[in-house]
Order: C-alpha cells, then structure tokens, then sequence
C-alpha cells in the first residue's frame, strides 16, 4: 500500500495556541469559559422532550433549566460548525473525507471499521465528558484558564487513557510532514 | 429559540481556530497522542498558557466570568479516562468532532451520532450511577489558589514562565 502523509496544519503551532487563547480570554470577558459537551445533553433533552416530554420536564437533571433552553452555549456550538466550515472552504481544503491517514496505515484502506470505532468513540467521549463535568474545552482547556482543582484528575486520566488507547490502535506512524 | 450573537461569534472563531490551527484534524491529534507529531500538543500547550495567563489578568480588573466546575475527584478521574480512551481511538473531541464535520468529515458525523447516544446513556443512568459517583470525594467548586489559600499568581506565573521556557528550548530551529 502507498505510504500514508500526514498534511502539515495551515497555521504554526504558535499562532494557532494564540488564536486559541484570545477567543478563550474574549469569551470568560464576555460570557463564560469556553465549553461544547453540554449541548450535546440539551439536543438530546430536545428528542426527549418531543416523545416523552413528562418524562424530560421531571428529570433530575435535564429538567433545570440548563437543559431546557437553549441559549448562549447553544449557539456557541452553532457557531462552532459555521466557523470550521467557513475556514475550511475559504482555504480550499472542504473535503469529503470518510477516514484518516493514521486509520489507513494500521488498519486499510476501508472505512467501515473506522465508522464502527468512530460511533463507539463517539459514545464514550460524551459519557467521560458528563460524569467528566465537560470535555477537552469545558474542562480541560477552561479548567486550566481558571486552576480549577477538577482540572489536575481529569487531565491525567484524560490524557494518560488517550495515550494508552492511541498507542494500542495506531502503532504504526504514518509520514508526518 | 432566542438567537444569541455573542455566544455564535464565539463559537465561529473558536471552530474556525480550531480548524485552521491543525486540532480539528484527528491525524494531527493521534500524531500528538502517539508523541510523533508535536504540533497539536504545542498549540493546546499555548492555548492554555496564554489562556490561563489572559484569565488571570481579566479576574485582575474585575471582568472575568468564571465558571469553576466540582472536583468530584471520582466522577472527574472516570470522566476524563472515558473521555480520553475515546480521543484516542478517533482523535475526535466534542468541539473538533463538530469541526471536523463541518469541514466534511463524515467520520466525524458517525461519531457525533456516537456522542448523542452518549449523552442520552447519561441522562439515563443520571439518578442510578451518576449522582452516586459525584458524591464520592467531592471538594466542591474550588480552584487550586482557593484550596491551598495562595495567591493565583502563585499558580499562573510559574507555570506560563516553565511553560514558556520548555516550548521556547524545544522549538525546533529554522
């Protein structure tokens, strides 16, 4: 099989971290810190509320009114998806993809596994993010901004379990640019 | 449906950095897991250097909005390994998955189908397993500063300067 190459990122590491951290400065000035997984629990109060909305209005927890409306963090993660599809069509690089370079150089070229593993990824990414009290913006990124002491167990699970996991699915390294 | 102009243009240039800046790429992010490809660990490194640092400088004149979550020690330890197990087979997060599929990945879109079925397990297993766990070693919504009775700056100076210094020796040389 051809040897798999990794694209180099449009901007260096440096600008990028800077860009990051202004629109997290902005957004504990403006608002709150910045925070994505919880939007994905008031979608799905959503669905609940249309088939069994008894059932959703008494919940202990997608009853509050967190859950209920949809307000500043919704539209944050709307916004979110606008932003990364404006920048990927302004730079030309939009592009129907159904799997990666390190996927194809460990497990082929076929994305049906990479489909499954994604779901199931998907799955425990939000489940770790809501007993995890947010994920890798909410409680990671955010949690530093503000030396929260939730921040120090998360990250080293977090990233000691990612490294772990990386490791026993992607052994092989394809070519990095 | 109340739209909020603050919150979408938060959003739109965190999804757009997010993107442009190589962490809505989960080849970048296997590379970072995987210590092959430095360049997603180097930019969330200044992300929250310079985030930390800004923060502190907002709280300093009084304009910062903080939102400290519980250090639920067992929730937030079972949380981030659930959380990073699955980083580390997609190299998807909330935020990037949402990016990444804006920007056509249609892995990204099987594994954001993932997620909500992730969130609804959640809400399910809330009252039984989730409110249980939370109880369990849970210090409240403290900050370090607040829990050790020092100063932030005690906190935010060492750490961005050490920060600083090991991403500056490093930097690879042009």
């Amino acid at each position: 099989m051809e040897k798999q190459t990794v694209r180099k990122s449009v901007l260096p590491w440096w600008i990028a971290g800077l860009l990051l951290a202004a629109v997290q400065i902005a957004a504990i000035g403006i608002n709150q810190p910045l925070g994505v997984s919880t939007q994905f629990v008031v979608a799905d109060t959503q669905i609940i509320n249309t088939i069994n909305p008894e059932y959703g209005q008494n919940h202990p927890l997608i009853g509050s009114e967190k859950y209920q409306k949809i307000g500043y963090g919704w539209w944050l993660d709307i916004g979110l998806i606008a932003g990364a599809f404006v920048a990927s069509v302004a730079i030309g690089r939009w592009k129907l993809q159904y799997t990666t370079a390190w996927w194809k150089t460990n497990h082929g070229p076929y994305p049906l596994m990479r489909f499954l593993v994604c779901f199931i990824g998907g799955f425990l990414i939000l489940l770790g993010s809501r007993f995890g009290h947010g994920c890798t913006s909410g409680q990671f990124a955010s949690g530093w901004a503000q030396l929260s002491l939730s921040a120090v167990p998360f990250t080293i699970t977090f990233f000691g379990f990612g490294m772990l996991t990386a490791w026993i699915f992607y052994p092989k390294a394809p070519v990095i640019e | 449906m109340n739209f909020q102009l603050n919150g979408f243009l938060v959003g739109f240039f965190f999804g757009a950095a997010l993107y442009l800046g190589g962490l809505a790429d989960p080849d970048k992010i296997i590379g970072t897991l995987r210590l092959k490809d430095f360049h997603a660990m180097r930019t969330i490194a200044v992300f929250v250097l310079v985030g930390m640092l800004g923060t502190w400088i907002l709280s300093l004149t009084g304009h910062a909005h903080y939102s400290v979550k519980p250090a639920a020690l067992v929730s937030v330890s079972l949380g981030g390994a659930l959380l990073g197990i699955g980083f580390g087979m997609t190299g998807f997060c909330p935020g990037t998955g949402l990016a990444c599929a804006a920007a056509g990945r249609f892995d990204a879109l099987v594994s954001i189908l993932g997620m909500l079925l992730g969130a609804m397990t959640y809400i399910m297993l809330y009252s039984k397993l989730a409110v249980p766990i939370e109880k369990i070693a849970n210090f409240g919504n403290v900050t370090l500063p607040e829990i050790t009775h020092t100063s932030p700056a005690l906190w935010v100076l060492p750490i961005v300067i050490a920060g600083g210094l090991i991403l500056g020796l490093t930097a690879k040389k042009k």
